[in-house]
């Protein structure tokens, strides 16, 4: 039994979790910085908390302050939100220890699930297909072009001690192999101090795809379809939807149920996301997992009816899963849209300062999670998201036509946003004929979107 | 109504000052006076923290527990709040009660965050004016936990 949350994040979402615990009768504290003091989900809360200054680091981020809080207003779970301290296993494991419940997967789930190449290796034991590579480091150029003519050309090399981005070479054919490998050796022993490389097979075009699931504490596992994040901008999404136009029906059904079940036998625990790679065969990778409730799962909402976070806060309770497969059917289709405090015209450079104009849309199956008001102060601190839109259609065609009039009754005035660039995106044709891959607006840019947007009434 | 504005601050200019000076002499909760069709009212909500308002009724916000500073007046520079440096359970130090003398720069009290204490130092030297909190209660960072007034320069 949950009682009393703390509700240790801001933003939308502080918003989210505080509606969730008042549908299912639970008190909520909201954990706030000084910073957050105006901030909507304070002011609407029954109760609140100061936990720190503006600084993340000694706020949000601070396990002391975040678990003192609970302590301090007799709370007996907290929900941890997206970011900050919610995949964290030690902040996890000293909220366990103060006899608290975190609400997420444990301390030692998380720990488990914490390394990305443990998590592949984990998952491809039970099942899921991860990208294909070389069997660990390749010892010489022989070796590495054996390997990747079993693979398949494109294939990237990378440093065995690299990471980040650092350290890749995208390798085209064989004549491209002899010519870069002992290059590529040199350049990681320079930057890492070890020269030993690996491959992997390079997938370009690929659809960025990711399955929501929950499993309950005695292993059942469901999945609730899939969300496609391809629209992204230096890996950062800026739009989900649901279904994925890069899955067939029949490809669909069996990954979905594959994950489900692969995820539930690596002994995962309460609410995650599987991240997958799908490359233009229509073959989704695994890539990594999110191991809490993502911005995006309105979407997921959206298309199946099942309130995530509620699902999240009862599993956590140690509650067993209040469904079955069969029962969540997937409906139409879901578009969200991350409405930033960012200038699209200028690199899409962070705002902030005073909302000045607020107007959200509405209308039929449109929905408007943000805590914005006029006169609310967007804090130079944290990250701009501003608002989601999320509507939904019986086809993708009905919730994109939608999409493009809640669009265009957003209204919020005195930062940019990136309402335009949304609705040239939405006169694009690589995103309206569902073909948009992760590179699409790299590729595009962002003068050519916004250009396509239709001009406001003067 | 920009006339009506210049009066209202003129108002406030002339009477604010002498209407705080009262509310702290006579320790009454409210004082209202009108003048040329305008009225003000001062509220003493807590001592240190009279709350004006003009012509209108006070706007009350819901929502954060009661730590937002109010707006400096003349009687309040003397007084100074010593706020709480970390979420928490709260110990005084053994010489805060009423009539207390702190030093500037003292521990005056800790919070108690997960077993470590974290020092709250007074900012000022004073007599203890008003306690906020006692021992053992929970508080938030930045709280309120007593008053300091000072007593003129170089006196502690």
């Amino acid at each position: 039994m949950i009682k009393r949350v703390l509700i240790a994040n801001r933003g939308e979402i502080a918003l989210r979790i505080l509606r969730a615990c008042r549908q299912l009768g639970i008190e909520a504290v909201v954990a706030y910085s000084e910073a957050d003091r105006e901030s909507r989900a304070v002011l609407v809360a029954d109760e609140a908390i100061c936990i720190g200054p503006a600084d993340a680091k000694r706020s949000y981020l601070s396990a002391p302050a975040v678990i003192s809080a609970a302590l301090a207003t007799g709370c007996d779970a907290i929900h941890p939100g997206y970011g900050f301290l919610s995949e964290n296993a030690s902040f996890a494991e000293a909220a366990a220890a103060h006899g608290l419940t975190f609400i997420g997967p444990s301390a030692e789930v998380l720990e488990r699930f914490e390394s990305k190449a443990e998590v592949r290796a984990l998952l491809a034991k039970h099942g899921l297909p991860t990208i294909p590579g070389s069997d660990g480091v390749v010892a010489d150029e022989a070796a590495a072009a054996k390997a990747a003519t079993k693979i398949g050309y494109p294939v990237i090399l990378k440093a065995s001690a690299g990471g980040g981005g650092r350290g890749m070479r995208v390798i085209q054919n064989a004549d491209d192999l002899a010519q870069l490998f002992s290059l590529c050796t040199q350049e990681a022993q320079a930057a890492f101090g070890d020269g030993s490389l690996y491959l992997e097979k390079y997938l370009v075009d690929t659809h960025h795809v990711e399955v929501q699931i929950a499993v309950d504490k005695a292993g059942t596992a469901l999945h609730f379809g899939e969300r496609d994040c391809s629209v992204q901008r230096r890996h950062q999404k800026l739009v989900e939807e649901s279904p994925s136009t890069a899955l067939t029906p029949k490809v669909r059904e069996e990954f979905l149920a594959r994950a489900a079940k692969a995820i539930g036998a690596a002994g995962y625990r309460n609410l995650g996301t599987l991240e997958f790679l799908v490359g233009p065969g229509g073959k989704p990778y695994f890539i990594e997992i999110n191991c809490r409730i993502q911005v995006e799962h309105p979407v997921t909402e959206m298309v199946t009816g099942v309130d995530l976070v509620a699902l999240q806060i009862r599993l956590a309770a140690g509650e067993l899963m209040p469904m079955t497969q069969a029962e969540v059917e997937r409906r139409g289709h879901a578009i969200e849209f991350r409405l930033t405090a960012e200038d699209p015209v200028h690199e899409f450079r962070p705002q902030a300062g005073e909302i000045t104009t607020f107007r959200s849309p509405s209308g039929p199956w449109v929905r408007f999670d943000s805590h914005l008001y006029a006169g609310y102060e967007v804090p130079p601190y944290y990250d701009s998201l501003l608002a989601k839109l999320i509507v939904w259609g019986n086809t993708r065609e009905e919730a994109i036509a939608r999409s493009r009039a809640a669009l265009r009754e957003v209204e919020i005035g005195g930062v940019e946003t990136t309402r335009d660039f949304f609705l040239g995106l939405l006169e694009t044709p690589s995103f309206l004929n569902g073909t948009a891959t992760t590179g699409m607006l790299d590729a595009i840019g962002t003068a050519d979107i916004l250009a396509a947007a239709p001009k406001a009434r003067a | 109504m920009a006339h009506d504005t210049e009066r209202l601050g003129d108002l406030l200019d002339s009477l604010l000052p002498v209407l705080v000076e009262r509310l702290h002499e006579t320790g009454l909760g409210e004082i209202e006076i009108e003048r040329d069709g305008a009225t003000l009212r001062v509220r003493a909500e807590d001592l240190d923290a009279p709350a004006v308002a003009a012509s209108a009724p006070a706007v009350s916000r819901a929502g954060s527990s009661a730590t937002s500073a109010p707006a400096p007046t003349a009687a309040d520079d003397r007084r100074h709040p010593v706020r709480a440096s970390a979420v928490g359970f709260v110990k005084l130090a053994p010489d805060i009660h009423v009539g207390g003398k702190v030093a500037k720069g003292s521990l005056v009290a800790t919070v108690d965050v997960l077993g470590v204490a974290v020092e709250v130092r007074a900012d000022h030297g004073g007599i203890v004016a008003k306690l906020r909190c006692a021992s053992g209660d929970p508080v938030e960072y930045g709280q309120e936990l007593f008053l300091l007034e000072s007593v003129g320069e170089g006196k502690l």
